[in-house]
């Protein structure tokens, strides 16, 4: 991380912003880190000529692992300062600029670097690529409520709810954003997108055979988040962004061996699935035209 | 042997993009999509899928929301066409953009013009759309980030503001 003269900070990290919203979470970090208005923080390419390699943008690590780097730089600035006897404990946002000021006059730069550590109580092997990769680990609960069509054999997902414990919410529209994006890609993986390998190729490469949800399939996906902290994550946060891909699959077929009776053991649950599996046992009675479940 | 269409000779098109009157030179079978990105540097609308499916090249060709990726800009000649670039008044960001943004309706962006297009037209045709009106004037729109309801948080948003005024 880096100060200006003006009391202006840049976090040099090589996280790639693609829409989850890392430039703004990690600026969140620092400013909250540093006492100073969001404002005041920018953010430099991820371009590793001029930011230190952070590590990849994978594995739900970026907020939890690069903020808490974030954090612990802003520190690093914060501790340069008030060593040096430029700043007090409590300062206003006017003292850090002409504390950086006075700094950057008498030496040049003011930067701060920060590199992961794992903590004490986690064992990684990085040769055997066996241990605790993490620290801490996300937890969600997922329940579906599904209708099964008798007569098309279509499955429809009516409701969906997503308890999500997240450690903390960092900034409460992004994370939603990520729990119902990810939602509804399982919610399309679960029921629709069968991707079909011939020779080598994907066959259906097609947005007209390869089908996902679009506003008009989705249900209402109601996100509701539990905070449990964690000690080793950006202010107290966890992983977020994969975990709601993961869940829900599960959930809907539970849902739809509820309403059907039936267990299923692979996704995605096609009609021809469902017809599959219970077209003839249905045959045999008088059966209703809709069956629901949950899960 | 027949020339493909595009291997014919070019013609001119006028058109009135985002109340500019245009006149080019462009073959006659060439994708409006192309025209407005290559020849007119209008990039906000997006080639998704290139075949009519996703909307992500949405634009509002006489008021009508359409795909420019099947649109052949011969049949756009005379037409007023309202891209991502003219919705917004100059610094002012349109009610829309504004809503988008405070909801998170927009993730990485490339559905995002095309989405925002089509709530431009949607609220149009009806100022106080249902949740169920939403979802079906935003279907042929496809996103893969957001999960769409932040998007329609988005709408219900700009519309009541909208309204309001």
């Amino acid at each position: 991380m880096e100060a200006g003269p003006a009391g202006n900070v840049r976090v040099l990290v090589s996280s790639a912003e693609f829409g989850q919203g890392t430039n703004t979470v990690l600026c969140q970090i620092a400013a909250e880190a540093l006492g100073l208005p969001y404002e005041s923080v920018a953010i430099a390419q991820p371009d590793t000529t001029v930011v230190p390699n952070s590590g990849p943008t994978v594995a739900s690590r970026t907020a939890m692992i690069v903020g808490k780097l974030v954090q612990s730089a802003a520190k690093g600035i914060m501790k340069t300062l008030t060593k040096t006897g430029l700043l007090g404990d409590h300062y206003t946002p006017e003292q850090f600029r002409a504390a950086c000021q006075e700094y950057i006059a008498a030496h040049g730069v003011l930067k701060s670097y920060a590199r992961y550590e794992a903590p004490g109580d986690v064992y990684w092997d990085d040769e055997k690529y066996r241990g605790e990769a993490y620290a801490a680990f996300a937890w969600a609960i997922y329940v579906a409520e599904v209708t099964v069509d008798l007569t098309t054999y279509a499955v429809t997902v009516d409701d969906f709810v997503a308890l999500q414990e997240v450690g903390k919410v960092l900034n409460p529209v992004l994370a939603a954003g990520q729990i119902t994006g990810g939602v509804a890609q399982a919610i399309g993986f679960a029921l629709y997108e069968k991707v079909v390998w011939q020779n080598g190729h994907m066959i259906n490469n097609q947005m007209t055979n390869y089908i996902m949800p679009t506003s008009a399939d989705l249900p209402p996906i109601r996100v509701f988040f539990e905070e449990l902290g964690n000690l080793h994550g950006a202010h107290g946060a966890k992983g977020i962004g994969e975990l709601p891909m993961d869940g829900p699959a599960p959930a809907i077929v539970n849902a739809v061996e509820d309403a059907t009776g039936v267990r299923f053991h692979s996704i995605p649950l096609l009609p021809e699935d469902l017809f599959e599996a219970l077209g003839p046992a249905l045959l045999e009675q008088d059966a209703p035209f809709l069956t629901r479940g949950t899960a | 042997m027949n020339p493909s269409p595009a291997a014919s000779a070019k013609c001119e098109v006028s058109f009135i993009v985002n109340g500019d009157a245009k006149k080019l030179l462009a073959y006659p079978m060439e994708r409006l999509l192309d025209v407005l990105r290559n020849d007119l540097n209008l990039t906000g609308a997006k080639e998704g899928c290139g075949e009519g499916e996703c909307g992500s090249c949405s634009v509002l060709l006489d008021g009508v929301l359409v795909n420019s990726c099947l649109v052949p800009v011969a049949q756009a000649s005379g037409a007023n066409i309202d891209t991502i670039e003219g919705i917004s008044a100059h610094a002012l960001m349109h009610p829309l953009q504004e809503a988008f943004l405070e909801c998170g309706g927009a993730q990485c962006g490339i559905c995002t013009p095309g989405m925002i297009l089509a709530a431009v037209h949607l609220l149009e045709k009806n100022s106080e759309p249902a949740l169920a009106e939403i979802r079906e004037g935003l279907a042929g729109n496809l996103c893969r980030c957001t999960g769409y309801m932040q998007i329609f948080e988005a709408v219900a948003r700009a519309a009541r503001r909208r309204v309001a005024k």
